[in-house]
């Protein structure tokens, strides 16, 4: 075996030894037969043969793997040598260990959300359906559009409608019935999303058909919490919304869905229907070998047919596409994180000018030794080794404190992303992340090892040699390229905290944004109506009255209300016809949201009255229909008219279930921001729940749940219990779920806000923690070195404060420029927040003002510390010091 | 890390000196010495070179199974270590003075003494 010759090498060099004695011996034994001296016949023996040590030296290194031994040499003695200055070491360590563990942290929520492929089977090829118009895409689909997708059986395979249980039904069993999300679907769904089955089966097409049957299938987590992990309640029947379900099915434990599921039901559609409401989203799989463009171009066809089959389904410019599915659920969210991933970048690199520089500080003072061991042969790159080994140290311990920090944050706030999973469980320590963070460490360790270790290397040996000591070395070359170092980490700084401040004065803005009404003391919740009692809007009607009085009459209550909505979450669109208006070439005067509320909606909300009436009990089944819309679509329709001498067509041409002669408008409201706080209003529809068309009612309790809304007066405990059972009381048992308070509701719609803004606030505080140590090492220490020379300085007469002041100026110099690149940095970079910043300009006055002049505030006290020192020393000490 | 050193007999005529040890083992072991002076003999000293560069040579034989060794006492009643010719050295020995051969023939010829 070859590999044998690197063992035992100590043994084998002292056998060589021994047979090289042996053979000069015999050469001397020649030598003195040939009449030679003694010392003769020695000398000659010893010529002839050369350098014995040459020659063990030779085997020797034949017995050794030279580059893999120079490196664990090298290594073995930067461990030795990091050993002895610990100070040094742990703060080398802490900065790697916060650049790295920002990236680490930052890039485990980049993978999960960006990176990780759907976890499903071929995940490539799941596209979602959407109606692609020139504005924007819609995902929204309707039962013929379902159809007409379903068709297209060239392009696209297991065709999958589901919604997102958003409705919720109630679970009877128990003490009270358990509200649940139930989510409705096609049968295809399972075998598009793959879904694993413990128990039973899933739905065939069979049960899928109209009148095919109530079944259900269980998930998981419903069947173990709630019929604590019986297999035998597969093929019984469970009671939801008081009908009787046969339980099909169950689903194993590994189904992860977008939104937690408790159960599914077959959507059952009744495909001959011309109902073009959209209330589901659709899904499918391409076929094998079909490219998207080739799907899309095949779909934009079926929109032509579409169009000439159901007129003014769908717009002229518009027409139906897939996108990949991943995409879909990533949504906006690509370049927020994106913005992220490159601050943290920005942290990184203040990191490794630092530690460069704390390196090279090292390094100044380590010449001589550096010289010596060069001298008696060893490598240049001792520094390159110490620089990895604290870099992958550093990356270790960052691993560890960005993860925990991910998992944190994400406790406290998702910031409004996708695919985490609940809390951001979903974030894992896969091998994506942990080769990133490898090669960020090696990367990290090779980019600031790198420089200190040339320049250590290219010093003159002899000069450091016979230099003096190790502390008189002001000309070392490294000092030019530190202050670069540190002039760089004040520019990135500069740019990190000019764009954490332009998102901590958004979410500024943003909290103070009127939402339009008076979000505190308010607890809404949601109660499901799925059930076939409320398929019509008296019985609605009339549980919001009853529920309504029982909860008036709890003290401490002031006002209640119920409707199909809850402003700053969204409603359903509808589109509109002014009665009397020509309309032109368009199919609807305009369109806007609706909600249908009960009559004191407005004064539970606090929603103020600009002109005609509210609603009262009076505007009930019986009454002629009226309408109140907001501000907005008062102005965007009537810029000169008066609303209120008109009429509105709501829903125009949608089919028998909506059909309703039109409404008086009779109030204008103030607007509320639905689509959130950073977007003007939309135009939208109030319209008296017991007015509703019973179609209409029956689809809205079939999507969306009822929400309840209490008024409390102010500084009173929440009456939550006393709310909750006068509800069950006054509804006959229906639970309610959700329960939460308007002001939750306002902060989780600036979530995402709230998250950029916390992340980069941190990651700002972080440079210019790191920027104000780095200035701070790069002072004292060059002050330090100065010592003598201010000692002389001193003897022949300068004040001390000439010297504070000559050391201040040129710490100011290398912060003035640091402060110019970095303005200049930050001016074309926070172009890329622009999507981010809500009522402040990306080149916001406050932000570049203020942020330099807080840096350098930091740079300047971070100087004034080592400035000081240098002058208070003692002249005659500082003569004398070595 | 590469030492530089100057290029050495033993690293020039590396494959000529495994050859000739190889052959001069064939008469039966010898000690390293008795090597030397064989070799500086028969090659009518036209090959001299330092004496040492001969254990790294040998030593590299032994790691590739063509030689073993084993220590004994020479006719100067002097500890020696012995090397010997193995199976796997006599097959290498017959591989490679035919390749010497045809090299040196090509060369012979390239060089118009066509009567080698």
């Amino acid at each position: 075996m070859r590999f044998r010759r690197f063992f035992h090498r100590e043994d084998k060099d002292r056998d060589l030894a021994a047979e090289i004695q042996s053979h000069l011996a015999h050469e001397v034994d020649v030598n003195l037969a040939h009449g030679l001296s003694d010392p003769d016949a020695r000398r000659q023996a010893r010529l002839k043969f050369g350098n014995p040590l040459a020659v063990r030296e030779r085997v020797w290194s034949y017995r050794s793997l030279p580059l893999a031994e120079t490196i664990w040499r090298d290594l073995c003695y930067a461990w030795r040598s990091l050993c002895k200055a610990p100070g040094f070491t742990i703060v080398a360590v802490l900065v790697i260990a916060l650049g790295i563990g920002v990236n680490t942290a930052v890039f485990s929520v980049v993978n999960t959300v960006l990176l990780q492929p759907l976890p499903y089977p071929d995940p490539q090829s799941l596209m979602r359906l959407v109606l692609f118009t020139p504005q924007r895409t819609l995902d929204g689909a309707s039962v013929p559009e379902f159809n007409l997708w379903r068709q297209q059986t060239a392009v696209l395979l297991e065709v999958a409608g589901y919604d997102v249980g958003g409705a919720g039904m109630n679970l009877a069993g128990g003490d009270y019935p358990l509200q649940v999300q139930a989510v409705h679907v096609t049968h295809d769904y399972f075998t598009l999303f793959g879904a694993p089955v413990i128990a039973g089966r899933t739905f065939t097409a069979e049960e899928d058909r109209p009148h095919g049957g109530n079944v259900v299938v269980l998930s998981y987590s419903l069947w173990k919490q709630r019929f604590g992990g019986d297999f035998n309640i597969v093929g019984r029947t469970i009671r939801l919304d008081s009908t009787p379900y046969l339980v099909v099915g169950i689903t194993g434990d590994s189904f992860i869905t977008g939104n937690p599921v408790d159960l599914w039901i077959p959507y059952q559609f009744d495909l001959n229907t011309h109902d073009m409401a959209h209330y589901f989203g659709v899904a499918a799989r391409l076929q094998p070998g079909i490219t998207i463009e080739q799907a899309n171009a095949q779909l934009k066809l079926a929109s032509d047919q579409f169009r000439r089959e159901m007129p003014n389904a769908i717009g002229r410019q518009n027409y139906y596409g897939v996108v990949p599915l991943k995409d879909w659920m990533i949504g906006d969210t690509r370049t927020p994180l994106l913005v992220l991933l490159g601050a943290v970048g920005l942290v990184l690199l203040i990191a490794c000018a630092n530690a460069a520089n704390l390196l090279l500080a090292r390094a100044s003072g380590r010449k001589r030794e550096f010289a010596t061991r060069v001298a008696l042969g060893a490598g240049r790159w001792q520094l390159l080794a110490e620089s990895l080994l604290l870099s992958v140290s550093g990356g270790l311990l960052g691993l560890f404190l960005g993860y925990a920090s991910v998992r944190l944050l994400l406790t406290v706030n998702v910031g409004g992303l996708p695919r985490l999973g609940e809390d951001g469980s979903a974030v894992a320590l896969d091998m994506r992340v942990l080769l990133f963070t490898l090669s960020a460490s090696v990367l990290t360790g090779i980019l600031f090892g790198l420089a200190p270790a040339v320049t250590a290397s290219r010093a003159n040996l002899l000069a450091s040699l016979n230099d003096s000591g190790s502390r008189t070395g002001t000309g070392f070359r490294g000092a030019n390229f530190r202050s670069i170092l540190v002039v760089t980490e004040i520019a990135l700084a500069l740019v990190l905290v000019i764009g954490s401040t332009l998102l901590i004065r958004t979410y500024i803005k943003l909290q103070a944004v009127d939402p339009g009404f008076d979000t505190h003391n308010t607890l809404t919740m949601a109660m499901s109506i799925s059930g076939s009692r409320f398929q019509t809007s008296a019985p609605v009607a009339q549980i919001i009255r009853q529920g309504t009085e029982r909860i008036r009459s709890i003290p401490g209550v002031a006002e209640a209300a119920a409707g199909n909505g809850l402003p700053l979450q969204g409603a359903f669109g509808m589109p509109f016809d002014i009665v009397g208006r020509p309309k032109g070439n368009a199919p609807f005067s305009g369109g806007a949201q609706y909600y249908s509320v009960s009559s004191s909606y407005f004064d539970a909300l606090k929603i103020p009255l600009l002109r005609g009436r509210m609603f009262t009990d009076r505007d009930d089944a019986s009454a002629f229909g009226v309408v109140i819309i907001n501000e907005a679509m008062a102005k965007q329709y009537w810029p000169q008219g008066d609303p209120l001498r008109d009429r509105l067509q709501k829903a125009p041409g949608a089919g028998p279930p909506f059909a309703e002669p039109p409404r008086q408008i009779v109030g204008i409201v103030g607007n509320t921001r639905d689509g959130g706080l950073n977007r003007d209003p939309f135009p939208t529809m109030y319209i008296p729940l017991a007015q509703m068309p019973d179609g209409e009612t029956a689809l809205n309790s079939r999507v969306a749940p009822l929400w309840w809304i209490v008024r409390t007066k102010s500084g009173q405990h929440t009456p939550v219990t006393q709310v909750t059972s006068a509800l069950r009381e006054a509804t006959g048992g229906l639970p309610v779920a959700h329960i939460r308070s308007m002001d939750e509701i306002n902060h989780l719609v600036i979530s995402r806000q709230r998250f950029n803004m916390l992340l980069m606030t941190v990651f700002g505080a972080s440079g210019l923690l790191l920027a104000a140590v780095g200035i701070y090492g790069l002072m004292a220490f060059s002050v330090e070195q100065r010592t003598q020379e201010l000692g002389i300085r001193m003897a022949l007469g300068a004040q001390a404060s000439e010297l504070r002041n000559m050391i201040l100026g040129q710490g100011m110099v290398l912060i003035g420029f640091g402060l110019v690149i970095g303005i200049g940095a930050a001016f074309w970079l926070t172009r890329f927040l622009a999507s981010f910043l809500f009522g402040v300009e990306i080149r916001d006055p406050l932000a570049f003002v203020l942020m330099p002049l807080l840096l350098s505030a930091v740079a300047v006290a971070a100087t004034w510390i080592p400035a000081v020192r240098a002058t208070s020393v003692d002249p005659m000490t500082a003569l004398r010091f070595e | 890390m590469a030492k530089n050193r100057p290029p050495d007999a033993g690293d020039i005529l590396q494959g000529t000196l495994d050859l000739l040890i190889l052959r001069t083992l064939i008469l039966g072991p010898a000690h390293g010495h008795t090597i030397a002076h064989s070799i500086e003999r028969t090659s009518e000293n036209a090959l001299e070179v330092e004496q040492g560069s001969l254990y790294p040579a040998l030593h590299r034989l032994e790691d590739r199974g063509l030689v073993s060794s084993e220590w004994g006492v020479s006719d100067n009643n002097r500890r020696a270590k012995f090397y010997r010719l193995t199976a796997k050295g006599r097959k290498e020995l017959e591989a490679a003075t035919n390749r010497w051969r045809r090299m040196t023939r090509a060369i012979g010829l390239i060089l118009g003494e066509s009567n080698i």
